[in-house]
């Protein structure tokens, strides 16, 4: 297979700021507990999850991804090896990349908005969709504006707010999913240093959609049965192709406007898919498992991280897990991880990081870096962990 | 028991839910509260680590840790 890494002469997106936020209200599972049939030893067995953090109602996707964004800038200011003497300077971007399966609204979106409230008004923004893959998604789209000369510097966020999909008496979901947003800023720079996103692998099979969905507020299938044209309009619900979609036409039901997942399947999925893509990268790199210090996958369910690191046997423990005490948070998930194991001194500069995400779509993805040369900034007033 | 139960057993070491000291040839799915998931686990496991499949499906809670060792040997003997 051909090597993706970038043309020597074609600048490198090289990591040069991080930073993660949640919303303040910490939910436990206790907490789920006296809404739902579980309680605290099931869902930490299940899942490895202790508590996950919900934003408050009416706090959305941008508001999450603003926080993330400017302590992400921040951080690019201050670290070393930031970046001088370009435009646009070191606590900016002229690119703006939102991934997120929750945008603000159907239309516009979120990026522009985002993009505007972090004073990068005029700077390219547009959203990524690959539900839980997205931020390896949105790091080859921010590798491709630079490798192209399109962008100079690259603000990515994954930033969702699960709360506003799942269903809070969704027993199987609401006790997964958290709300958060991460953040990365890529500067130009050269393939070998450090920091530089250089082999990827991304992968999609649409034939397995109906795995993770929300079936309801799309073209397929619109919010409202009035949404769509009336008889009048020349646009007809029912149609041949609507059909075949199990459109009846009438309104969606609370299921149909929810997250739903098929867990059995989706677990199969998320563990052999993310296996292979983890491989295929170390392939297209010339690398082994033994050169990989930190393995970073979405942060699904501990039990789908520890299977994965299993079948690549890396040892457990240099697998990044934070999902304990975030839960899953989407497209936020692998930014946040980051983001807490750098706090804590876990991942430092010349580490070889494997980073492997797997989502609705189906979709999936990997990315290698060495750690650069990182100062984060915690969340001021984060409550936990 | 068979070589093939001590894999299995190996197997069910390394999950997360299973109880290690009810770990027995007899001991059914049920019984060790294994869950939908983790049989999934199971199925996937057996299939990387033993080399045959067996659905999760075919897992059903009523199964004995023998019958499933039993089971994946029967597998490896019409595959061979």
């Amino acid at each position: 297979m051909p090597s993706n890494a970038p043309r020597p002469s074609a600048p490198a997106a090289v990591l040069c700021g991080l930073a993660g936020w949640v919303p303040p209200r910490v939910v436990t599972n206790d907490e789920l507990a006296e809404r739902l049939e579980t309680d605290d030893t099931w869902i930490r067995t299940r899942t490895g999850i202790r508590r996950r953090h919900i934003a408050e109602p009416g706090q959305a996707t941008s508001d999450l991804a603003v926080e993330a964004g400017r302590l992400a800038l921040r951080s690019a200011l201050t670290s070393a090896g930031g970046g001088s003497g370009h435009r646009p300077g070191r606590g900016s971007a002229d690119a703006v990349i939102v991934t997120t399966t929750t945008p603000d609204r159907p239309c516009p979106a979120t990026a522009p908005l985002v993009a505007a409230r972090l004073g990068l008004g005029g700077a390219a923004a547009f959203d990524v969709g690959a539900v839980c893959t997205g931020f390896v998604y949105g790091l080859a789209t921010a590798a491709g504006l630079i490798a192209s000369r399109v962008a100079e510097r690259v603000l990515l966020i994954g930033a969702d707010v699960y709360s506003t999909i799942v269903d809070p008496l969704d027993r199987a979901n609401a006790i997964i999913f958290g709300d958060g947003a991460g953040a990365v800023v890529l500067r130009a720079g050269h393939p070998d240093e450090p920091g530089a996103v250089g082999h990827f692998d991304l992968g999609s099979d649409g034939a397995n959609e109906d795995l993770i969905m929300v079936a309801a507020g799309g073209s397929r299938r619109p919010s409202t049965a009035g949404s769509g044209q009336g008889s009048d309009g020349g646009f007809r619900h029912g149609s041949a192709d609507g059909s075949r979609h199990g459109f009846d036409g009438g309104e969606p039901t609370r299921a149909e406007r929810h997250f739903a997942m098929r867990g059995k399947e989706v677990y199969r999925h998320a563990v052999t898919r993310m296996a292979a893509s983890a491989r295929a990268t170390l392939d297209r790199a010339g690398r082994k498992t033994d050169d990989v210090d930190h393995f970073v996958p979405h942060q699904a369910n501990l039990r789908i991280l520890h299977s994965v690191a299993d079948d690549l046997d890396l040892p457990r423990e240099r697998c990044v897990a934070n999902v304990d005490s975030v839960g899953n948070t989407g497209a936020a998930s692998i930014p946040l991880a980051l983001a807490d194991a750098a706090a804590r001194g876990r991942i430092r500069a010349g580490d070889r990081l494997l980073l492997t995400a797997f989502g609705g779509g189906l979709t999936w993805g990997s990315c290698l870096l060495t750690w650069p040369p990182l100062l984060t900034h915690p969340q001021p007033e984060r409550s936990t962990p | 028991m068979t070589s093939t139960y001590d894999d299995l057993v190996g197997i069910l070491t390394r999950l997360h839910d299973t109880p290690a000291d009810l770990i027995r040839p007899e001991a059914t799915l049920g019984a060790l509260d294994v869950d939908s998931l983790t049989t999934v686990e199971i199925s996937i496991r057996i299939e990387r680590d033993l080399g045959v499949t067996v659905g999760d499906d075919e897992l059903q809670p009523g199964l004995t840790l023998g019958d499933i060792a039993a089971l994946v040997d029967a597998r490896r003997a019409t595959t061979v």
